[in-house]
């Protein structure tokens, strides 16, 4: 195929590398094959029949048991690049996405970085550099202390000072944090040092770096963040807002486009504020600049996530905009080709995370075999998964399993939509949280849109609970199902067989008998 | 046979009707006591793990399978577990014995062996997918047994700590 898109690029190429898993590497590796790419995918031995891996044109496997060995081994992965021809590196987001010393590697290595310069990660990247980088250009932050927590040294006594000063409840953050992993929160001075103390070893367990820093908890605030696209020539945008308060300790649940929240003098300021932001790291590409909207309509700067957002498609839906195309495109040097005014919003976008995590055991992970996985289909319905029917869920990586995303006309039709695309999520084998999914999109919070980004930690569970399942049909279908053979049927060309006692029909079969 | 949902106690045997076409249930006991269900039936759709369910003359589509000893039924919007048992088998052996949701590793160990624990106390974190995970009394007690110590791999369903009254 040629790439008409690609035939004015002053820096054009023709081969992508996904250095990811999941449903990431699954939605840029389609995007490739789109744009007229080829494309790569790279693996662990445990994902070596991923969809992923099925999806793209060819795929390297990273030899190693641990993720450091694998999907975090940039070393390898410029390699396989190399090995294959790949000339251009699509990080997606987690893993090496934010690493400026991968983006450096890449760049040296003669490879295509499809992201921002090494430069612009590290800057946000760090949130002290980064917070000085906002006070300095004028867009507003969140009140807090910066402390330097030295590693090593007593960390605890100039942390319980600055703590003191920027008042509790507050944040602890770990500077090389993200994704709610090395975050926490601290409501009395008591408990300080064994959250600073959880802090830093998530922060070192999941990036490789355990410095922290504390600020100011605001109370009542929502997550709300925007959209920027930036390209080599000067050309920056924003396209509008995403609404994220929906969280779980600070992991996003459902996410929305446009934010209830905002009006459009908001929009229009903290669009300015995004686009301030981004130009002052000289951005290139696709970025999130993340706020803090408070209840009296102030915004501060939280951080800037210097890749893809796992809730990009939202505002796909509502913009018309394929972001991943856009982001090869500034790759490839060429001008964003769309002015903040040809930005337009239309209707309404919801996208709701679909976890192997079960909410009656404290959210804790699921593993198991997605014996049945049926994702609903149909107008205005878009699924983003990494996994298919017959997959094992392991503890190994992420506990997403796919992002079902809708759009329509408002948010009252985009919230029925969901719901009724939820209830017919068929995820058979491994507990999910499609049914906690569906009960916050019940809640009357949710449905005023009057949430804050406590809501989810604050509210008591019992409201966002189902009905009370009927039991005794259950049983009744459980007992059936067995009696009909029902797991027997599923080996292909097998009829239902009862190898066991009786006759088919025979009432008194089951009775009294125990079966192998 | 019998029958049991998650996270109860209760034991159901199904007394059924049918195989070849349509299974209907002609009796329900929960703990060796008849209950009155509506007329149910069941049948499989000829796809796999498809069932119609008829409730009370209501018909409805479901999904069913089966992983090991638990059934997986999605009906109504909503996915659910019945859990199925040989006759006889004993309940949840060990009670008051803390079992680990997860495989992971132990973080930090809180409980000692002797001491009394509240409800609801933190007795050891477990870290997995690079979260941590804290492990919570079910109820007040003294520790009779701590199995784990710090840096500990646990396998899930390990009996981490053990609580007498």
């Amino acid at each position: 195929m040629s790439l008409e898109w690609m035939s004015d690029a002053p820096s054009p190429f023709s081969k992508v590398l996904v250095a990811n898993r999941g449903e990431i590497a699954v939605r840029v590796l389609q995007a490739a094959k789109e744009a007229g790419l080829s494309c790569v995918a790279v693996f662990s031995e445990s994902d070596s029949s991923s969809l992923h891996v099925e999806t793209a044109d060819e795929a390297v496997l990273l030899e190693g048991d641990t993720l450091e060995m694998t999907y975090l081994n940039g070393g390898s992965i410029i390699e396989a690049a190399r090995s294959t021809g790949a000339d251009a590196i699509h990080p997606g987001y987690g893993f090496l996405s934010e690493r400026s010393d991968f983006a450096s590697a890449v760049e040296a290595a003669g490879i295509r970085w499809i992201g921002p310069s090494a430069h612009a990660i590290e800057t946000m990247g760090d949130k002290i550099s980064a917070r000085s980088l906002m006070i300095e250009s004028g867009v507003p932050v969140i009140p807090g202390e910066q402390v330097p927590v030295e590693e090593g040294a007593d960390h605890l006594g100039a942390l319980a000072s600055a703590a003191a000063k920027v008042g509790y409840p507050l944040l602890i953050k770990a500077s090389a944090g993200g994704g709610g992993k090395g975050m926490r929160s601290v409501s009395v001075p008591k408990n300080l040092r064994s959250e600073f103390e959880a802090a830093a070893r998530e922060a070192s367990a999941a990036f490789g770096d355990g410095t922290v820093y504390i600020e100011r908890l605001l109370k009542r605030a929502r997550h709300v963040e925007i959209q920027v696209l930036c390209d080599s020539h000067g050309g920056a945008i924003h396209l509008n807002e995403r609404d994220c308060s929906l969280q779980r300790r600070y992991q996003k649940v459902i996410e929305e486009a446009p934010s209830p929240a905002v009006s459009p003098g908001t929009r229009d300021a903290m669009g300015h504020a995004a686009v301030t932001a981004a130009r002052s790291v000289g951005y290139v590409g696709a970025g999130t600049v993340e706020f803090l909207l408070a209840s009296n309509g102030e915004f501060f700067f939280l951080e800037m996530n210097t890749r893809i957002q796992v809730e990009h498609p939202v505002t796909e839906m509502t913009t018309g905009i394929d972001l991943v195309q856009k982001q090869f495109e500034v790759a490839a040097g060429l001008p964003l080709g769309i002015s903040q005014q040809e930005v337009s919003q239309n209707g309404h976008s919801i996208e709701a995370r679909v976890y192997a995590e079960d909410p009656s055991r404290g959210f804790l992970p699921s593993v198991g075999e997605l014996a049945v996985w049926r994702p609903p289909s149909g107008p205005g319905i878009r699924v983003d998964s990494g996994v298919r029917e017959g997959d094992s869920v392991t503890i190994e990586f992420d506990p997403m399993l796919a992002k079902l995303i809708v759009h329509a006309p408002d948010r009252r039709s985009a919230i029925r939509r969901l719901d009724n695309a939820l209830s017919s999520f068929v995820v058979l084998g491994v507990r999910t949280n499609i049914d906690f999914l569906r009960n916050s999109l019940s809640h009357d919070a949710f449905q005023g849109g009057s949430i804050d980004t406590d809501f989810l930690d604050s509210t008591d569970p019992s409201e966002l609970s189902g009905p009370e399942p009927d039991h005794h049909t259950l049983v009744a279908v459980a007992a059936a199902a067995q009696r009909l053979g029902i797991d027997r049927q599923q080996v292909a060309g097998t009829e239902s067989v009862d190898d066991h006692t009786g006759h088919q029909g025979d009432p008194f079969r089951t009775l009294g008998r125990t079966f192998p | 046979m019998e029958w049991s949902v998650p996270d109860r106690q209760e034991r159901y045997k199904a007394s059924l009707q049918g195989g070849e076409g349509p299974v209907s249930i002609t009796s329900l006991t929960r703990d060796g006591t008849e209950v009155s269900i509506p007329e149910t039936s069941v049948e499989a759709e000829g796809k796999p793990s498809r069932v119609t369910v008829t409730v009370g003359g209501e018909a409805k589509l479901a999904h069913v399978t089966r992983t090991g000893d638990t059934w997986w039924i999605h009906m109504d919007g909503r996915a659910h577990e019945v859990l199925f048992h040989e006759q006889g088998s004993k309940a949840s052996a060990n009670e008051g014995s803390l079992k680990a949701p997860m495989p992971g590793t132990v973080l930090q160990v809180m409980a000692k062996e002797g001491q009394r624990v509240r409800e609801g106390q933190h007795l050891m974190t477990l870290e997995a997918m690079k979260m941590e995970h804290k492990i919570l009394a079910p109820k007040p007690g003294g520790i009779t047994k701590v199995h784990f110590s710090e840096g500990d791999r646990v396998d899930m369903g390990s009996s981490l700590v053990e609580i007498g009254d």
